[in-house]
């Protein structure tokens, strides 16, 4: 049990109303020398294809700080988009953008949002990347000192609390790292697909010890996008509606990485208590499920804050539903875990993956990953400290 | 030392961040104390430096000198990272801890660990401050305390 002083009420009067109505991605590579703008144009182009409108119809502009990335009025400016009434540009994490085009439809401050991700390879994320001179603009880096755990630092501190607060193995983390291998195996988007195994896990180069190579997100260039109107409107549209059941964010004090309360309280509590009120359905029975793996002990919290097991049982849970024919997790037997293989192998994607997978899925058309007769999904984005976020998802009815 | 200009405080210390809030904090440094802020009011301690008391809303905030005494609450080990003066990532990982100081429960500091392995470093551990130069200031470490200490 989280210590949180209060819980949600439960109160969603957005709940069904809002839905996604338009999904484009570029696919993610690790080797293109493609703009920002480049990706999140085709994205964008793509989706408002896929929603059967134009230029025309595009009233709110939603896109995520991303460094590198462009603003929402480039974005706009670049697709000709005539006039807007609500645009924005949120923290990345893709929570925070899908939300706030939610909330601006319903709100009435624009009728239909298109919501871009764009992601780059930045000069210190890549070699690559680093040798590119068209990215040599970018080289400005995050000055710090090394006795500091801000950031992605902050997760393999906390990583190495989880092993010791819990007496647990790294196995959850190998488990999770393969599962998303294995499920990107079924996804053209994904940037890397190449099979890997336990062994390749444990001899995988340290980063951040405890945590490995294989336990950080792949950068990649791409982008996704996604057209978001009322749910009214998405039926009168080319593709099968998904309903937005219910997002939200969720932050604790103190959030400071070095200062979090405790792994039994931080931001991931806060979003399970409130998505949990706010939905109609949790676990039992659900189709889709997509927790985030920027890093692997940031996947384990979610799974175990779900309610999936208790605190530090992730890697016995993912032991117990384990398919090792296909080597990767099937909760009992059916429900895949990343089923288009997150951030750690499809690409960084901040989420954006993973709400793209649900739309998908509950569309019915994945493919040979699609999980037959789609439902629910439950997403649960970003980390512990302060970008923690979730949504529940429903196909109409 | 500890009268050096503002100017010259925020260049020996960047690339951290001094600015209005925290120049006593890295002042005490310089006098190698570990401070923390304490709300005048009602005597809660926290870090990061912060201008108002998150608990009972007061502006009257000072500084206090703490023991430096901990555990080890997190432990990291750095086989790549960003440069730093005596900071050499070929010749082994560079330890980064999250000490939760005897002072109050969940007030903590981050640093690296000098005199033991890091290999031999564990969550748990008694820990107290110690102090290094860099760049020519000194700056604060920790040093393990409960008998695996060796040689540096």
């Amino acid at each position: 049990m989280s210590p949180l002083a209060s819980s949600h009420s439960g109160r969603n009067p957005v709940k069904d109303r809002i839905a996604v109505a338009g999904v484009g991605s570029t696919g993610f590579s690790r080797s293109s020398d493609r703009t920002a703008l480049a990706n999140a144009a085709d994205a964008a182009i793509a989706a408002i294809r896929d929603a059967g409108l134009t230029a025309a119809d595009i009233d709110g502009v939603v896109v995520p700080g991303e460094p590198g990335g462009p603003g929402p009025n480039v974005v706009a400016s670049a697709l000709g988009l005539p006039r807007v009434t609500h645009f924005s540009r949120p923290a990345p994490v893709a929570m925070f953008a899908f939300a706030d085009a939610v909330h601006a439809v319903f709100s009435g401050a624009c009728e239909t949002a298109l919501v871009v991700y764009p992601y780059l390879r930045l000069p210190w994320a890549s070699r690559q990347a680093a040798n590119d001179p068209f990215r040599r603009h970018l080289a400005t880096g995050m000055a710090t000192v090394p006795e500091s755990i801000a950031n992605a630092a902050g997760y393999a501190a906390w990583a190495s609390r989880y092993l010791a607060e819990y007496g647990v193995s790294r196995d959850a983390f190998a488990r999770i790292a393969v599962n998303m291998r294995s499920n990107a195996a079924r996804n053209d988007l994904a940037a890397i697909t190449t099979p890997l195994t336990f062994e390749d896990y444990y001899e995988a180069r340290m980063i951040r010890e405890p945590l490995c190579m294989l336990d950080m997100d792949l950068p990649v260039d791409g982008a996704d996008a996604f057209i978001v109107t009322t749910t009214e409107r998405a039926r009168d549209l080319p593709q099968p509606p998904v309903l937005v059941h219910a997002t939200t964010v969720g932050l604790v004090t103190p959030n400071d990485e070095d200062q979090l309360p405790g792994l039994d309280h931080h931001g991931q509590h806060v979003v399970i208590d409130a998505l949990k009120a706010k939905s109609d359905f949790w676990l039992d029975g659900l189709d889709v499920y997509c927790p985030y793996d920027g890093f692997t002990v940031i996947t384990a919290g979610w799974i175990e804050n779900a309610g999936w097991c208790g605190p530090g049982e992730a890697g016995a849970f993912l032991a117990q539903h384990w398919d090792e024919a296909s080597s990767r997790v099937l909760i009992d037997g059916r429900v895949q875990m990343n089923p288009h293989g997150g951030s750690l192998s499809e690409g960084a994607t901040r989420g954006s993956g993973h709400i793209r997978e649900a739309v998908v899925q509950l569309r019915g058309r994945a493919g040979e990953r699609q999980t037959p007769g789609a439902r629910t999904a439950l997403v649960t984005t970003g980390g512990f400290f302060f970008n923690s976020q979730g949504a529940t998802f429903r196909a109409d009815s | 030392m500890t009268d050096l200009s503002d100017l010259a405080l925020v260049e020996a210390y960047a690339p951290l961040v001094v600015d209005a809030d925290s120049a006593a904090f890295y002042r005490g440094w310089l006098a190698h104390e570990l401070r923390v802020s304490r709300c005048d009011a009602c005597g809660h301690r926290f870090l990061p430096a912060r201008p108002v008391c998150p608990v009972c809303w007061s502006r009257d905030i000072g500084t206090e000198a703490v023991s430096g005494r901990g555990t080890i609450f997190l432990c990291m080990l750095l086989h790549q990272g960003p440069p730093a003066p005596g900071v050499d990532y070929s010749a082994g990982p560079h330890p980064v801890v999250t000490v939760e100081l005897e002072e109050q429960p969940g007030l903590r500091f981050t640093s690296t660990v000098v005199g033991t392995p890091a290999a031999d470093l564990a969550v748990g551990q008694a820990i107290t401050v110690d102090w290094i130069q860099r760049n020519g200031v000194p700056f604060p470490v920790f040093r393990v305390t409960d008998g695996t200490e060796v040689a540096s």
